[in-house]
């Protein structure tokens, strides 16, 4: 498999993803620019300052860390007005995740759907074999 | 006993709109479900994960009588759309922000005019481009209302009633608002700094998604004596306008939904669904978030006045004459994702109540101390939007609501397709064809919203209108079709 990629989950009213990778730090990655993939569509690059915003999470198990890694990138997009391409994970763990999301001006996308937040409803992260497998139930 | 299955849960039938999810279907389960739905609706209902997550409902502690879902119910996360459920404040009961929401007070309002269709049907694109032009919408989309915190601030605690202070509205406004447009209670220390940033660009704007600015025509008038109150004749055009709190409550929600997790274990509270953290209204946690949900609602009382201002100028604009003129008054606005301390006979005696509204309007019925005077007779305005091609309907509450579903109505149609399945079988252009061989112009900011928002992703509103009112829970007083609509 390719070390990560992610599928749209059939929700009635909101959008799920179905994340599968080769490790830890890719799965949360490839959920990360899941979030961008599903709500935006690049346009010209008209502001192509690019912007570093740190993220750091705690939860106390892997499957709330997931969540609140989404939801922080969600609001931090939502307040900078920013869209993240790129995520470099430095460091994570059943509890704890320092990334740094690196963004561009919102203003380059078109922006298709608002992603409001990610749930905790139904939320997996499980190790199958040798294989992470998450998925998430995002309200739009 | 007629029994249908949902999944693995036998439904039992209580009459021809009532169906009962017994407490024994799960351990844990503190009352029973009560799904209002006939046959036709149950079917569908049935389809996906809604059923459960009412039963997932009654675990709540402090829950009184029933789960409740109303027949636009649907899969949602934690509470089902359009569940309902109170919880007895001395009995330790409990506030969920999953029982709100992210878009907090999400609601909508109804502005009549005294126009007529003939008066308009020449002139209803100018005045949905005029509108396009002129009311911010789309995701992240951003107001020329521009604020400092001090304002945002004052919204937070004013709601409606700092737009009318700042000419965006009349006196008369707020007391067609529920709660007159402002929740007391607000606590701007209970917000985070994240949140409040969020919601400082986004005040007067529509949003994305289901949010929407629609004109409509009344084409069935159903209860003579309460349009006469209402001043409403068929013929007549009117606006529904369709937004929340933005990113301030979805902020506000997410802050809470993460700290009471950390309430379950404290107060030793066995949920189902994590979506459905809580904590007791009498604990911090519980009147922290409370004071939070109230800026937020507050908001968007506000938000949805300053959407009413700038619909009333286009009209203007349009037509060349004062809203005044125009009788672009407002009939009501009602939120339907919130919670709210009622009081509530519970097995015959009153008790003070947190009834959780998740995609519910509420619908008291005549004679309520909280009803304008003016609709004391007829009941509280019942708002129900419907998809952008089929109808909408303007119902009134009950007293057999306030006994039922501590005065509680439907909000919707609600939802029967996921987004992505709408988005593979429905092509946008095909859509506005149709919509425009129906006389129903749509403007909309994105093709994706258009077809994840077409009427074929949403059940038929008659028929869930049809089960509020022979249930008895709402009656109906008027149904409207849509002219011209503009989506986020």
């Amino acid at each position: 498999m390719r070390e990560a990629s992610f599928k749209i989950i059939e929700h009635t009213a909101d959008i799920g993803i179905r994340v599968k990778s080769s490790s830890l730090v890719s799965l949360f990655k490839c959920a990360a620019l899941a979030i961008t993939a599903i709500s935006s569509q690049k346009q010209k690059i008209q502001y192509p300052k690019k912007y570093e915003i740190v993220i750091k999470q705690e939860a106390e198990g892997l499957e709330e860390l997931f969540v609140n890694w989404l939801n922080e990138l969600l609001s931090v997009s939502s307040a900078e007005a920013l869209v993240f391409e790129d995520i470099r994970i430095n460091q994570i763990s059943e509890k704890f995740i320092h990334a740094v999301a690196i963004g561009i001006d919102i203003r380059n996308y078109k922006i298709n759907t608002e992603i409001k937040a990610a749930t905790y409803h139904q939320v997996k992260v499980k190790k199958i074999g040798r294989i992470w497998q998450a998925e998430v139930i995002f309200d739009v | 006993m007629y029994e249908k299955t949902s999944n693995s849960i036998k439904l039992e039938k209580v009459d021809d709109y009532r169906w009962r999810i017994p407490q024994s279907y799960k351990p844990g389960m503190r009352v029973p479900g009560l799904i209002y739905a006939d046959e036709k609706l149950l079917k569908d209902i049935c389809q996906d994960k809604a059923v459960e997550q009412v039963a997932n409902v009654a675990f709540l502690p402090g829950i009184v009588n029933n789960s409740l879902a109303m027949p636009d119910i649907h899969w949602g996360y934690g509470f089902p759309i359009g569940g309902v459920a109170a919880t007895d404040i001395e009995e330790g009961g409990v506030i969920s922000p999953g029982g709100v929401g992210f878009d907090i007070n999400c609601g909508v309002r109804l502005v009549k005019t005294n126009l007529e269709y003939n008066d308009i049907k020449d002139k209803i694109k100018d005045l949905i481009y005029r509108l396009f032009s002129d009311v911010p919408c789309g995701v992240g989309s951003e107001g020329d209302i521009r604020l400092g915190e001090k304002e945002e601030k004052g919204i937070l605690l004013k709601g409606s009633r700092w737009a009318v202070e700042n000419g965006f509205g009349v006196e008369d406004d707020l007391e067609y608002t529920e709660e007159n447009g402002a929740m007391q209670g607000a606590d701007v220390q209970a917000v985070s700094g994240r949140a409040l940033k969020r919601g400082r660009s986004q005040s007067g704007t529509l949003g994305s998604g289901n949010h929407f600015l629609e004109v409509q025509v009344i084409d069935q008038l159903y209860d003579r004596q309460a349009s006469d109150a209402l001043g409403l004749n068929l013929g007549q055009v009117m606006v529904a306008i369709h937004s929340g709190s933005r990113g301030l409550g979805y902020q506000i929600c997410e802050d809470y939904s993460r700290s009471m997790l950390g309430s379950l274990e404290k107060y030793k509270i066995n949920v189902p669904d994590r979506q459905l953290a809580c904590a007791p209204l009498n604990s911090n946690e519980g009147r922290a978030y409370l004071a939070a949900m109230k800026c937020a609602a507050n908001y968007a009382w506000c938000n949805r006045q300053c959407l009413m201002h700038l619909t009333r100028k286009a009209f203007e604009k349009v037509f060349g004459s004062s809203w005044q003129k125009l009788g672009m008054f407002l009939i009501y606005d009602v939120a339907h994702n919130i919670a709210k301390i009622e009081k509530h006979e519970v097995g015959g005696i009153e008790k003070k109540l947190c009834v959780h509204r998740k995609g519910a309007t509420r619908a008291f019925g005549p004679d309520h101390p909280a009803l304008p005077e003016k609709y004391k007779r007829i009941g509280q305005p019942v708002i129900i939007p419907g998809d952008m091609g089929r109808n909408s309907y303007l119902l009134v509450g009950t007293q057999k609501a306030m006994q039922e579903t501590f005065g509680s109505a439907c909000h919707g149609a609600g939802r029967l397709k996921s987004r992505t399945s709408a988005s593979r079988s429905i092509n946008p252009d095909m859509l506005l064809k149709e919509l425009e061989s129906k006389g129903i112009i749509v403007k909309a900011s994105g093709r994706n919203t258009l077809v994840e928002e077409a009427p074929a992703a949403y059940k038929d509103v008659n028929d869930v209108v049809e089960v509020v009112h022979n249930a008895g829970i709402s009656k109906r007083v008027c149904r409207m079709r849509p002219l011209g609509v503009i989506k986020g």
